[in-house]
């Protein structure tokens, strides 16, 4: 009875203090400090004067803080707005357009690796996986000539192939693993049920997967959002850059405005951090599915 | 009406073949069990029927049209799974209703023949919860309704019981035997238990390696094993095999042991084993046929006892009778050690014997 357990003498244990639990946290201190700090200078850095930021020694926290440089960014009628908020259109036109293709190709091709036996199944899908273990440059000159030869240097289509390229095999390997967790007697039932393969995949499948589908789109985003070689190579008219490349060229022209640059900077990662913890929680599923038995 | 055939069915991956020649009847109104071993193609058989993986050779009809080629959803059936195959994303009502929209029933029906489902089955107050907040027997009661708010012309069933416990099992065999009772519906039923089998089924298909051993009521596969493999398969504890050595004694067969030991034949038994292949032959006998003998009797051979079970109402206890263990059923009251010599009497009219090369049952000219 809950009476006795209650008086019941309890043993004393003697506290002694986990070291490894905290030379762990203090560890796990240290590598958020350093991935933090930065990112917490340049949110400070973006809200001071080109005075204050240049200052010796630094201003830690801005005297006089403004928003001056971001209304500047988001101003269209100066040429420093316009010219911002048309790269951040590139990149988000780029990214999107991206996103929605690769989705679209590693959506059926995935179903297929995941439950289709055809000749070559095995080789197919491990030479999906050859161009992720080569370095990115190694492709910069075969693609750049490429897409010379199609024509397609200086338009977002070269951009958009390349980074489909590089998206498309973790997007289907990881739409792959989720695939594979759908038993296939929740198709075998639906097609009993009256459905045809498809209505089937669309009407029971495609739900299922919609936490990778999120989380490989996620993936894919970010990618094309924040590459820079390839932007850097592949274009060079101003009008078309995309903002990793434009923020760069742009600021550098005369002289370095650090304060507007740090702006253009933050701006620039709020989509991503934004997509990140709306959607985070698909983030962790699509790397952690399979790793334990539901 | 709908009554099932398998004519020569085939299903063959490259030279493995799946399912072998397979050719049965399942008249309406039965429930038909197929049962066997893991890996025996009853599986396979039953997704040829679904029309879930084509067949390579022979011909599946259902209702009298041949349904080769047609798709699962043009079959006319349904389909109970292991794993129960519930829509995790649908409540218990859409996935009941899911059947009935793909075939654009109108709404007022389709909530009509839902309900009346769900009255049956004694689900109404989980219609609005999603598969994983039931239990597992709510669940296979939802992947029962689902199957039977169409009213289709077969039910399929595969393993359904085998993820209930052992209690909600035994509950939910003599359910789906009502079920079927009320329904008149014809049923195929997959299951690697054969006392499921034998209590449900009508009749009984029993498989092994992709081919069909034998195909009866539970009764008839019980007395009369086909072969080696059946006899073994069906009924708990398994039917004892023996192998021995037919030999004459003058007028007389007998059945010798490799220890020297010889059980005289009865003349019937007698014909049976003289129409074997070669000498070699295996003695069958279930442990109900069998008796223990302190002493030697006429009709007995000598054993030793191994390990003794008992369960309460009967004792089981596995005998040494030349090399082969031997199930006998005894008497709670019966006292015996293991490694006791022991005595065990055959019942003549109840044995089987078996052609040891081809394993088939010897049976009188």
């Amino acid at each position: 009875m809950a009476v006795t357990s209650e008086n019941r003498v309890r043993p004393v244990v003697k506290k002694s203090i986990d070291w490894w639990r905290w030379a762990g946290r203090a560890f796990l201190t240290l590598l958020m400090l350093f991935t933090v700090l930065p990112m917490f200078w340049m949110v400070l850095t973006s809200l001071k004067s080109q005075f204050a930021a240049m200052q010796y020694p630094p201003q830690w926290w801005p005297s006089e803080p403004t928003l001056h440089n971001y209304f500047k960014l988001l101003d269209p009628s100066n040429r420093v707005g316009q010219e911002f908020l048309r790269y951040f259109w590139n990149s988000f036109y780029v990214s999107l357009v991206t996103t929605i293709l690769g989705v679209v190709i590693a959506v059926p091709a995935a179903y297929a690796f995941s439950r289709f036996r055809f000749p070559a199944r095995n080789f197919l899908f491990f030479s999906v996986l050859v161009r992720n273990m080569f370095p990115a440059v190694v492709f910069l000159m075969p693609l750049f000539l490429l897409m010379r030869w199609m024509g397609l240097v200086n338009t977002h289509g070269s951009l958009i192939l390349t980074y489909l390229t590089f998206g498309l095999p973790l997007s289907i390997w990881l739409l792959k693993g989720f695939y594979d967790n759908i038993p296939i007697q929740l198709e075998q039932a639906a097609r009993i049920d009256g459905a045809t393969r498809f209505q089937a995949f669309i009407l029971i499948v495609m739900p299922l997967s919609t936490p990778g589908i999120i989380a490989t789109s996620i993936f894919s985003f970010i990618g094309a959002w924040n590459e820079y070689v390839y932007a850097y190579t592949f274009l060079s008219r101003d009008d078309q850059m995309t903002l990793p490349v434009g923020i760069q060229r742009f600021f550098t022209e005369f002289a370095t405005d650090w304060p507007g640059l740090m702006a253009a900077t933050f701006m620039m990662s709020v989509p991503v951090v934004v997509l990140f913890l709306v959607l985070q929680k698909y983030f962790v599923r699509a790397l952690t599915e399979g790793a334990v038995k539901h | 009406m709908a009554e099932v055939v398998l004519q020569n069915v085939m299903k063959n991956y490259g030279p493995l073949y799946a399912v072998n020649d397979v050719s049965f009847t399942v008249e309406h109104g039965e429930f038909v069990a197929l049962v066997g071993p893991s890996g025996c193609g009853k599986t396979t058989t039953l997704n040829l029927i679904a029309g879930l993986i084509p067949i390579t050779g022979g011909d599946i009809s259902i209702g009298n049209r041949i349904v080769n080629e047609l798709d699962p959803k043009d079959r006319d059936i349904a389909m109970v799974f292991q794993n129960y195959a519930l829509y995790p994303n649908k409540t218990v009502y859409k996935n009941l209703a899911f059947p009935l929209q793909m075939r654009r029933l109108p709404k007022a029906e389709i909530e009509r023949k839902v309900t009346a489902a769900a009255a049956v089955l004694d689900i109404t107050h989980l219609l609005e919860r999603k598969p994983r907040q039931l239990s597992g027997g709510q669940q296979q009661r939802v992947a029962l309704g689902r199957a039977l708010v169409r009213d289709p012309a077969v039910f399929l069933m595969d393993e359904p019981l085998s993820n209930l416990d052992a209690k909600l099992r035994v509950q939910m065999r003599s359910e789906l035997k009502r079920f079927h009772h009320n329904l008149d519906a014809t049923v195929i039923y997959v299951t690697h238990d054969q006392l499921e089998a034998v209590t449900m089924a009508d009749k009984m298909a029993v498989m092994n390696g992709g081919a069909l051993q034998q195909y009866d009521t539970p009764a008839n596969v019980f007395a009369e094993p086909v072969n080696t493999f059946v006899a073994s398969f069906v009924g708990s504890p398994a039917m004892s095999l023996i192998p021995l050595t037919a030999a004459t004694r003058g007028a007389q067969t007998v059945l010798t042991s490799p220890e020297g030991w010889e059980l005289p034949l009865s003349p019937e038994n007698a014909r049976k084993a003289q129409t074997s292949s070669t000498p070699n032959v295996i003695l069958g006998a279930r442990h109900s046929t069998l008796k223990l003998q302190p002493t030697k009797v006429p009709g007995s051979v000598p054993g030793k006892v191994y390990t003794v079970e008992p369960t309460g109402d009967v004792t089981f206890a596995q005998i040494f009778i030349s090399e082969a263990v031997v199930n006998i059923s005894l008497d709670p009251s019966v006292q015996i050690e293991p490694d006791q010599e022991v005595w065990v009497e055959f019942d003549q009219g109840k044995m089987h014997l078996f052609d040891a090369e081809t394993t088939m049952a010897l049976r009188a000219k």
